[in-house]
């Protein structure tokens, strides 16, 4: 397939195809424009084999950890063990059942108990193929009526803005990506500043002066000033300080575990949400409580 | 016959199955992706980089290797944040040095294999930091601790990866 005729002259095919992706990358910088039709292929040749290894991978280490976690299992005779291994694995597998339901009912405790923001609960299905980008693919799409810098978040924190939408998925720039940026206050001070990713786990705070005092360990806020994030809700906490000229250095830990996202909630508008702690999770076995009439914070599907 | 073609009968070029070389690459991509989901020390492996240095070192086609290496550094650039065209580019020039390489040192032994991707891993790296800082304006630093370990960890997992892709191969 890959097979050329051209073996004669591969250094000139060589000049055309770098020269091609050079003219490629000056179109986008330049102009400022992206080239959604190619990201559209390619999503929707890749975002079903990563739903298919999504749930392929879910499936398996549920089976997996069943295995592990009962293979050294010590047996005092056959027929006990076997009795044994059954139960354990029935127990597995109701514990696997829990703590997803657990993670769902917070879902949609924090979705009930801000009934005035409307929002949608979505699954990560993937993440960008390279190590640079900082980004999720999420099971949610135009379908589903999410557009382009709607706000991603967890009960724990924000999580980034959708930056492209695909007939039935999404991409999510996460906030510790380097092109992200939340605009960010200090609660105690309201001092305003810009939360930046670095590439790495950990965030900064920009633009905060020498003279202002901070501590670690202080939380940080959205502003609301980037018409993005709703304000006050949580982005992270400093975790160092070092000072410098003109603006300080603050590190920041962020509130959302960004890389462990499984599922997520966009935020359909920008409306403001007041900040409460989410209900504690039901107790395993009881039933979580329902969604919001409106059903728009279902369980995210698997498929 | 000139010399040059005579010369070129000599070199071993591997044939694969169909649907082989493509189907390897979306595996990588879409394993790739996963990787970087689930841990971020697994994002310092390149499965794409790796599956485009053993095919075109295994094709020996310069415009084979090069079409490759800008398919899969293209498709790589499409599902990130990045400009399209970064990883294409990098991509594109590993494909067309490998390929090119691939008739004139041993490719087949692990110890060769682990200092050939070793290489490509720092030369894959410097086209992109050259990409970033002259084309984007982006600053971009080349050399890091974390760049040596990767491109140790890459070699290592090319040398445990690349005898299951020899299965993939045609008898000759």
């Amino acid at each position: 397939m890959l097979d050329f005729p051209t073996r004669r002259r591969p250094f000139t095919l060589l000049m055309v195809v770098v020269l091609f992706q050079v003219f490629l990358l000056a179109f986008q910088i330049k102009r400022e424009r992206d080239v959604r039709l190619i990201r559209l292929w390619a999503a929707e040749i890749l975002t079903p084999l990563q739903r298919a290894g999504t749930w392929t991978i879910s499936t398996v280490r549920g089976g997996w950890r069943n295995y592990i976690d009962l293979r050294h299992t010590h047996a005092e005779n056959e027929r006990l063990r076997a009795e044994l291994e059954r139960l354990e694995l029935r127990n597995r597998q109701l514990e696997s059942r829990s703590a997803e339901a657990d993670r769902l009912a917070v879902l949609l405790n924090f979705r009930d108990s801000h009934t005035e923001a409307p929002m949608l609960a979505a699954q990560v299905i993937g993440a960008s193929a390279d190590s640079v980008s900082r980004t999720i693919f999420i099971n949610r799409g135009e379908h589903d009526r999410i557009r382009r810098n709607m706000a991603v978040v967890t009960p724990e924190g924000v999580v980034g803005k959708i930056v492209e939408v695909f007939p039935n998925s999404a991409q999510v720039l996460l906030i510790n990506d380097k092109d992200s940026g939340v605009g960010a206050l200090l609660p105690d001070t309201r001092t305003h500043g810009v939360v930046k990713g670095t590439g790495d786990p950990s965030l900064r705070l920009d633009y905060i002066v020498p003279d202002e005092k901070i501590r670690s360990g202080e939380m940080v806020v959205t502003s609301g000033d980037d018409r993005i994030y709703p304000k006050d809700f949580p982005v992270g906490t400093i975790t160092e300080i070092k000072q410098a000229n003109p603006f300080q250095m603050i590190a920041i830990k962020p509130s959302a575990r960004l890389d462990r996202l499984e599922e997520v909630l966009v935020l359909l508008s920008q409306q403001e949400i007041s900040v409460k702690h989410a209900p504690e999770a039901p107790a395993p076995g009881s039933p979580p409580e329902t969604a919001s009439p409106s059903g728009e914070a279902q369980p995210p599907s698997q498929q | 016959m000139s010399t040059r073609a005579q010369a070129e009968q000599h070199i071993e070029v591997h044939k694969f199955y169909g649907g082989a070389t493509v189907g390897v690459a979306f595996l990588a991509l879409v394993v790739q992706a996963f990787l970087n989901k689930y841990g971020s020390w697994l994002g310092m492996l390149e499965l794409p980089l790796l599956i485009t240095i053993y095919f075109a070192l295994s094709r020996r086609n310069p415009a084979t290797g090069l079409a490759l290496g800008a398919s899969i550094g293209l498709l790589q650039d499409a599902v990130s944040h990045l400009p399209i065209g970064l990883y294409g580019i990098a991509k594109t020039l590993v494909g067309y040095v490998a390929s090119s390489l691939g008739g004139r040192v041993d490719t087949e032994h692990p110890i060769s294999r682990f200092f050939i991707v070793i290489v490509f891993y720092h030369f894959h790296e410097a086209v992109l930091t050259l990409l970033n800082r002259v084309l984007l304006a982006r600053p971009a630093t080349y050399f890091s601790w974390k760049l040596l370990v990767a491109s140790a960890v890459n070699a290592l997992i090319a040398v445990l990866i690349f005898p299951a892709l020899d299965h993939l191969r045609k008898p000759s």
